[in-house]
């Protein structure tokens, strides 16, 4: 059954204090497909992902992931499948390697030095002080350890907000290739947020455009 | 000239002294209620109605203090305390006006913080306290039931501001699939670090900067110090463990009002 979406939003609303937000998003991704959300600042970028994370619920539509509505999920169990890499992505108090396997270790696994290398290799990131003060890193440093921080969970769909923002050219090329080649080895799919048309272009097999609702409401 | 109001209004000589001495105490609190509102810590309101409520219920305490301290029924006893710790919850409440939920949180807490621990101390007669239950169990169970209701303030209180203050990197560990406890983990362990330092600045120079009341009590009762200094590090003990069972539970029932069942943080933004 590999046709099956993996992941799918279905006129999926949102609004916050009555102003609306998200007005019947719909969307159908399959594994191994990269999606492209663009649009204007404050249009709801963020807040599409969170929801598909469910971080936050929509007031109305579904969010299916492997065909069972998010609100059957359990919460942790959801998310350790459906990774998100929030916008400002935090590093934990502690060193670089406590952040690295952080998401692993809420999920009670681990992983060892070697894995933790050759992760960091993938989004060049490497060499490294793995005994660092996380907190110490540069910002695209730390975009970086947050990406590798989700993909040792191997996820089933990777949520990516501006990931590459703090990234010169060639390491977000580096990191798109990564992520590509993990596609199919994870049998994962990416929704990524970003404002970089060229990079939208080039990752992604599609695009969905999202718009200002505040004048229209 | 004042004596003749006094006079006047005739009011006893031996409340005299003492009215005097209050309005001498006044003055301080002038002073203090200048400089936090020269400094806007903003705590001006509840210094003062916390001196008028205060000093009402001191008063009244004191008089019926000595039928306490009568009590001699274990059960009647307990009773006392819960109902302190039932106010205690409730002045956390009162105190953390803008957190919701906060003695949902709190009253278990101090309750079975600071009873079980006094209920252990006299099940294993750690305390000599047949003599005058009332005298031993109630003002001890004041001093735990006092301490929880600090720390859990504090905790609740840090838990908040840091959900607030630290949405992104709440939001970071929830994306990554923790559970609220495990997003929540750091900050209450700092809460709780910080909110037992003062007392372990206290224990650390206990007898030499900080001559605690209860000991003095005792000697100035007629106990004997060595008795009364060793009741002092049991206290300090059992301070301790009540404050830390108390937070805990706390901390763990407080994650309800933070988080909904779909672990998605419910805690606002920051008020302007
Ligand atoms: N928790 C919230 N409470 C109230 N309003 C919110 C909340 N989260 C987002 N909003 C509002 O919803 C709108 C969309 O926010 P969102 O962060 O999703 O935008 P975005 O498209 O990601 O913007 P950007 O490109 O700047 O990151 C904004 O107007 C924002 O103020
Ligand atoms: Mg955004």
């Amino acid at each position: 059954m590999s046709d099956s979406p993996i992941l799918e939003l279905e006129k999926v609303s949102m609004s916050f204090d009555g102003k609306q937000v998200l007005r019947d998003v719909s969307l159908i991704l399959h594994q191994n497909e990269t999606c492209g959300i663009t649009g204007p600042s404050g249009c709801g970028k963020s807040t599409l992902l969170r929801i598909v994370n469910d971080l936050l619920s929509p007031i109305s539509g579904t969010v299916r992931f492997q065909e069972k509505d998010v609100k059957e999920w359990d919460p942790q169990e959801l998310r350790r499948r459906v990774v998100m890499v929030p916008q400002e992505a935090k590093m934990f108090p502690g060193t670089v390697r406590a952040n690295l396997v952080w998401g692993l270790r809420v999920h009670g696994m681990a992983a060892d030095d070697e894995q933790l290398k050759t992760i960091l290799q993938e989004v060049q990131l490497w060499p490294i002080d793995l005994d660092g003060n996380a907190e110490n890193l540069s910002g695209g440093q730390k975009q970086r350890v947050a990406i590798a921080r989700a993909l040792l969970l191997k996820p089933k769909v990777l949520l990516l907000d501006e990931p590459t923002s703090a990234l010169d050219t060639e390491s977000a090329l580096a990191v798109e290739k990564t992520i590509n080649d993990l596609l199919s080895d994870y049998k994962m799919a990416v929704l990524i947020v970003t404002h970089n048309k060229e990079q939208a272009k080039r990752f992604t097999s599609k695009i969905v455009e999202l718009e200002n609702l505040t004048e229209a409401s | 000239m004042q004596l003749d109001l006094f006079a006047l209004l005739q009011i006893p000589e031996q409340y005299i002294g003492m009215l005097q001495r209050y309005a001498a105490a006044m003055i301080l609190l002038a002073i203090l209620l200048m400089v936090t509102k020269w400094q806007g810590i903003g705590i001006g309101r509840k210094l003062i109605v916390g001196t008028i409520r205060g000093t009402i219920q001191i008063i009244l305490m004191a008089l019926i203090l000595v039928y306490i301290f009568a009590l001699s029924n274990l059960i009647v006893i307990f009773g006392v305390l819960t109902f302190m710790a039932v106010f205690a919850a409730y002045t956390t409440k009162s105190n953390l006006e803008r957190i919701p939920g906060v003695m949902r949180a709190t009253l278990p807490g101090i309750l079975v913080g600071a009873l079980s621990v006094m209920a252990t101390t006299v099940a294993l007669q750690i305390i000599d306290w047949q003599s005058s239950p009332g005298e031993f169990i109630i003002p001890m169970g004041g001093m735990l039931i006092g301490n929880c209701m600090g720390l859990t303030t504090l905790v609740i209180d840090r838990m908040w501001s840091n959900a607030q203050k630290q949405r992104p990197l709440l939001e970071t560990a929830l994306a990554l699939g923790a559970t609220p406890k495990q997003a929540t983990e750091l900050s209450i362990r700092e809460s709780i670090r910080s909110g037992l330092l003062p007392n372990l600045n206290r224990y650390a120079s206990l007898g030499i900067v900080s001559i605690p009341g209860l000991m003095s009590g005792m000697i100035i009762g007629g106990v004997n110090p060595l008795e009364a200094a060793i009741y002092q590090v049991i206290i300090f003990i059992m301070i301790f463990l009540s404050a830390m069972i108390a937070s805990l539970i706390t901390s763990h029932l407080f994650l309800r009002e933070m988080f909904n069942e779909r672990a998605q943080l419910t805690v606002p933004p920051p008020e302007l």
